[in-house]
């Protein structure tokens, strides 16, 4: 049964050996040539396995990981609500912030990090979506995971969201300091010629 | 309402005139790029040259005089300064002579916004591909009505990397047209690709293929470097659709005129059923009557901004113009 779908992925429900799982798999895309599109769903599938262990061991909520395939990996399901579809607060900002800066802390950058991609159970957040995540302890990336927050809340959840990260994370005030310049290098760019 | 556009941001001098959202001529001047690139102050006095002229053929093909003229537009930014100028001062000019309203209008609002109008969407994800500019973009009503930026290039536009790598080439650089004709029949080499939720950059992927070109025939690369690019603007393009709950998608500004690209983007908006809107080849371009266009909707809404008030804003950027 399909539960969800991603940008990328197809997210189904399973029942293997009486065990209620979700299988995430990486359906082909018409409008890429496959030269590049399987090695690229390959490819992801390993690194977002990967990282998923990785952050879960460094402490990070996130779906265990059970199997891993070609295109597809297997991991525990998760209850709740995706944080797009539900009334967003404070509270949940904080703690998404919060453990934004964990995760960078602990040396990984998610790369879509988007009310999309943060499943909320009660007052649980379960972070999902592993598919741009890196290794990386580079301000410039870190900044980026705040930067599509940013561009995904509303001013105000945003605040709430940043306070919480600058007073969690070991570097928070150079990883902001580098946001408002790679906002400033994108944004105010000038139309250059050819 | 009939107005007049002035567009002159860079290597065009364009003069459009509409009527009630209708086009009614659309004529241009364009500056030649060599291989060497070009050097604002002599496009801005090629383009004085022109203006009058250019002018005066929009009125001509329009069947109109002067005084059937109701208002004025010009764009006010981005671009180049001495290039804005001379638009600026004619629409300045035209204004005072004929005692009508004028409109400053923004460059990339016009190219979304005529795409949209004309291809008759509603609020679509916009992708905006030029030589400078690479942004996927979508209307927001708070704190006013603009366009918001929800991805865009880290580095160079998709433009300016194809023109770049065609010049490697030695072939005509023209928003990566002369690359689209030389990838036919082509093969994939792999490529750099670089996203980031639904930011990109090109540079890696430029001086990747820069780097292979002794090693492999032309036609492969411009395959590549093509498909490579236009698969990140597809993907990061898909996750705003998704991610917004859009049901539509738009593709403008110079590079929108890649039969390729548009191919893409159609199978993106196809696989999630949702309409695909694009303009004809010309329009895509820069050209006065997009600006003509949105400076009607902007006078018809009572925004007029007075002539003394008027200026040029090199950096405007496209999320701080108000919509109307
Ligand atoms: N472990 C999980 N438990 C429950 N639902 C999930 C789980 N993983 C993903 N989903 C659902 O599937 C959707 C898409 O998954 P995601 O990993 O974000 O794929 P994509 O890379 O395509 O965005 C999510 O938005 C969510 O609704
Ligand atoms: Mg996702």
């Amino acid at each position: 049964m399909v539960i969800g779908e991603g940008a990328e992925a197809q997210i189904y429900l399973e029942n293997i050996l009486g065990l209620e799982m979700v299988v995430k798999v990486r359906q082909r895309k018409e409008y890429r040539i496959p030269e590049i599109d399987e090695p690229m769903r390959r490819r992801r599938t390993r690194k977002e396995a990967g990282l998923m262990i990785v952050a879960s061991k460094a402490g990070i909520n996130v779906p265990h990981v059970i199997a891993v395939g070609k295109f597809s990996i297997y991991m525990e399901k998760i209850g709740g609500k995706l944080l797009k579809d539900i009334q967003n607060s404070k509270t949940y900002m904080e703690k998404v912030g919060k453990e934004l800066a964990r995760m960078h802390d602990s040396g990984i950058v998610h790369g879509d990090y988007t009310p999309a991609n943060i499943m909320i159970s009660g007052n649980e957040t379960t972070i999902i979506d592993f598919g741009l995540a890196d290794m990386s302890l580079d301000p410039e990336q870190k900044a980026v995971d705040l930067l599509l927050m940013k561009r995904s809340v509303t001013r105000g959840m945003y605040a709430h969201f940043e306070h919480a990260y600058v007073n969690a994370s070991r570097n928070g005030t150079a990883v902001k300091k580098q946001l408002a310049e790679t906002e400033r290098r994108g944004r105010y760019q000038s139309r250059t010629l050819s | 309402m009939r107005v007049i556009g002035i567009e002159s941001s860079a290597h065009t001098f364009g003069v459009g005139i509409v009527d009630d959202g209708k086009i009614l001529a659309k004529e241009k001047e364009m500056f030649h790029i060599g291989t060497t690139g070009m050097i604002p102050a002599e496009v801005a006095e090629f383009h004085t040259d022109n203006a009058a002229e250019v002018i005066n053929r929009a009125l001509k093909s329009a069947n109109l005089n002067y005084s059937d003229i109701e208002g004025i537009g010009y764009t006010r930014g981005p671009g180049l300064g001495p290039c804005l100028q001379v638009g600026y001062l004619s629409a300045k000019t035209l204004a005072k002579k004929l005692k009508v309203p004028i409109a400053p209008v923004n460059h990339g609002v016009a190219h979304i916004e005529s795409t949209r109008l004309i291809s008759g969407m509603k609020d679509p994800i916009a992708l905006y591909v030029s030589g400078g500019n690479s942004q996927i973009l979508k209307m927001d009503n708070k704190p006013f009505k603009h366009y918001r930026v929800l991805g865009e290039t880290f580095d160079i536009g998709v433009g300016n990397m194809l023109d770049s790598f065609a010049r490697e080439l030695k072939l005509t650089p023209s928003w990566g047209s002369s690359i689209e004709k030389k990838a036919s029949g082509g093969k994939y080499v792999e490529m750099p690709y670089s996203v980031k939720g639904m930011d990109f950059s090109f540079t890696g992927l430029l001086t990747k293929a820069v780097s292979m070109i002794p090693d492999v025939p032309a036609k492969d690369l411009c395959f590549s470097i093509q498909e490579a690019a236009f698969s990140m603007l597809a993907e990061t393009t898909e996750r705003a659709l998704l991610l917004t709950n859009s049901d539509e998608i738009c593709v403008c500004g110079g590079v929108a005129q890649n039969s390729r690209l548009k191919q893409i983007l159609n199978l993106v908006a196809k696989e999630h059923g949702a309409r695909f809107g694009f303009i004809e080849g010309a329009l895509n371009a820069d050209n006065g009557a997009m600006i003509a266009m949105v400076a009607e909707r902007m006078l018809l809404a009572g925004h007029s901004t007075s002539i003394d008030k008027c200026d040029i804003e090199q950096r405007f950027r496209v999320d701080s113009a108000e919509v109307f």
